[in-house]
């Protein structure tokens, strides 16, 4: 059911680089900075490495398990996702591309989806909408401009800070770290010690936010 | 894609998509919107960080269960890996598939690709056509196409309805809207949504509930509602 994706090739790497380097006025980090878990996933994917597994497993299941009994509110379908979902990153390690994004979204979007198909399977009916149809997994064409990059220079603006304020702790919490303490995305993500994908998606969520609550302001 | 989306789905109704917890037809809808719209797909990229991250942060005891785990582990690590040719199969870039209705072909968004395959035949009542997709919800999807110049008579939901613009365009007493734009319409919302006279439209329609018309003789469409339905 999972099975969409192939490793992209340099030409995606090259091409998502140079349009970082184009546009990001916030940071010039470099997206591809791998860490233990994107490296031990290579390493299930290059040779079945058993020990490599048995680490990812070890961080990775009993979170899954606090997962799935939010969202299902039983133990025995928890474990059953965690299975399949674990299953899943054993046997299609190799379909993990470290430059579309870390390894604990991969391991996530696998979950989300092993519980979409089983909560759909479990009404037994065929003919039905499936996770593959509602997540792609791949990359979108690139596009000209992302509108949220030209938010930082508003944002210290007086007509923000309420909202600032209103915004939900882990994005104020990089928010206030990026730009009012002037630390790099890098800083910012050893400190806290979240992946540096995490920390730009959390500023672009921010700006994002900010920006809805201008319209409302205004309309 | 030169147009510029301009109708989106609120935030937490993307938050909900992300997280898998939407009903699967509204799903569809959104990762339709989606597959047209480079701003949501920014935006549930980022979602999906976000809550993959708070994953990561959970709290758990390392030596809950440890005998359970270790069966687990020890049976998943039995299991052959996914064969290279297997796995090469699949593209990373949208498949573009189309559907043809009134002598044209109109592309449709990689989220509709599969099912779009399967859909129904084509009913057509004057300028409009519809042909519902294979879902098996309460809420019923289906394509929606109006010929150019032609007018849906005024309607009231009598629940929700999202139609999400495919191809053309397609004016209401609110706005105007083009290739992407999602709209989404409550109970009790009432509306007369027509083509202009040179451009057809192609929509995909969720519904969680008939229409009801509401004028003159269209009344007599109200028999009908499960045409659109």
């Amino acid at each position: 059911m999972l099975e969409t994706t192939v490793l992209s090739g340099h030409h995606d790497a090259l091409s998502k680089q140079k349009r970082n380097s184009q546009l990001m006025t916030i940071s010039t980090d470099n997206e591809l900075r791998t860490g233990q878990w994107e490296d031990a996933l290579t390493l299930v994917a290059i040779n079945q490495d058993k020990a490599a597994y048995a680490e990812l497993f070890k961080y990775f299941a009993p979170r899954l398990r606090a997962f799935g009994i939010k969202m299902f509110g039983n133990e025995q379908q928890a474990m059953e996702m965690v299975q399949d979902a674990m299953l899943n990153v054993w046997r299609k390690a190799r379909l993990f591309d470290a430059s579309r994004g870390c390894a604990s979204t991969w391991i996530f979007t696998i979950a989300r989806n092993v519980r979409f198909d089983m909560l759909r399977k479990k009404q037994s009916r065929k003919d039905d909408i499936s996770a593959d149809d509602l997540w792609f997994d791949g990359d979108y064409p690139e596009q000209e401009s992302n509108s949220s990059d030209n938010w930082d220079t508003m944002l210290m603006s007086e007509k923000l800070a309420p909202h600032f304020d209103a915004l939900p702790p882990a994005q104020r919490m990089v928010m206030q770290k990026v730009y009012l303490e002037e630390k790099s995305h890098q800083e910012v993500s050893d400190e806290l010690a979240i992946p540096l994908g995490t920390v730009k998606s959390r500023i672009r969520l921010a700006l994002d936010r900010l920006r809805g609550a201008l319209d409302d302001t205004r309309s | 894609m030169t147009h510029a989306v301009k109708f989106h789905p609120g935030l937490m109704l993307l938050e909900q998509y992300v997280e898998g917890s939407l009903s699967a037809d509204v799903a569809l809808a959104v990762s339709a919107h989606i597959d047209l719209c480079p701003h949501c797909q920014h935006l549930s990229k980022d979602i999906t960080n976000d809550q993959a991250a708070e994953l990561t942060e959970q709290q758990v005891s390392s030596r809950d269960a440890e005998q359970e785990w270790q069966s687990m582990l020890d049976f998943i690590t039995s299991q052959p890996a996914l064969s290279p040719s297997r796995a090469g199969l699949a593209s990373t870039s949208p498949q573009v598939s189309s559907v043809t209705v009134n002598g044209r072909t109109f592309e449709i968004p990689r989220a509709l690709a599969r099912l779009a395959e399967k859909q129904n035949k084509w009913l057509q009542l004057g300028g409009i056509a519809t042909a519902k997709l294979p879902t098996a919800d309460k809420q019923h999807v289906s394509l929606l196409y109006i010929d150019k110049g032609t007018e849906v008579p005024n309607h009231t939901h009598l629940g929700l309805e999202m139609t999400l613009v495919l191809a053309g365009k397609i004016v209401d007493e609110n706005g105007e809207y083009g290739v992407g734009d999602l709209l989404i319409n409550s109970p009790d919302d009432t509306h007369t949504p027509r083509t202009l006279a040179d451009e057809d439209c192609l929509c995909l329609s969720v519904l969680s509930a008939p229409l009801k018309f509401n004028k003159g003789l269209t009344r007599l469409l109200n028999p009908l509602q499960q045409f659109f339905y």
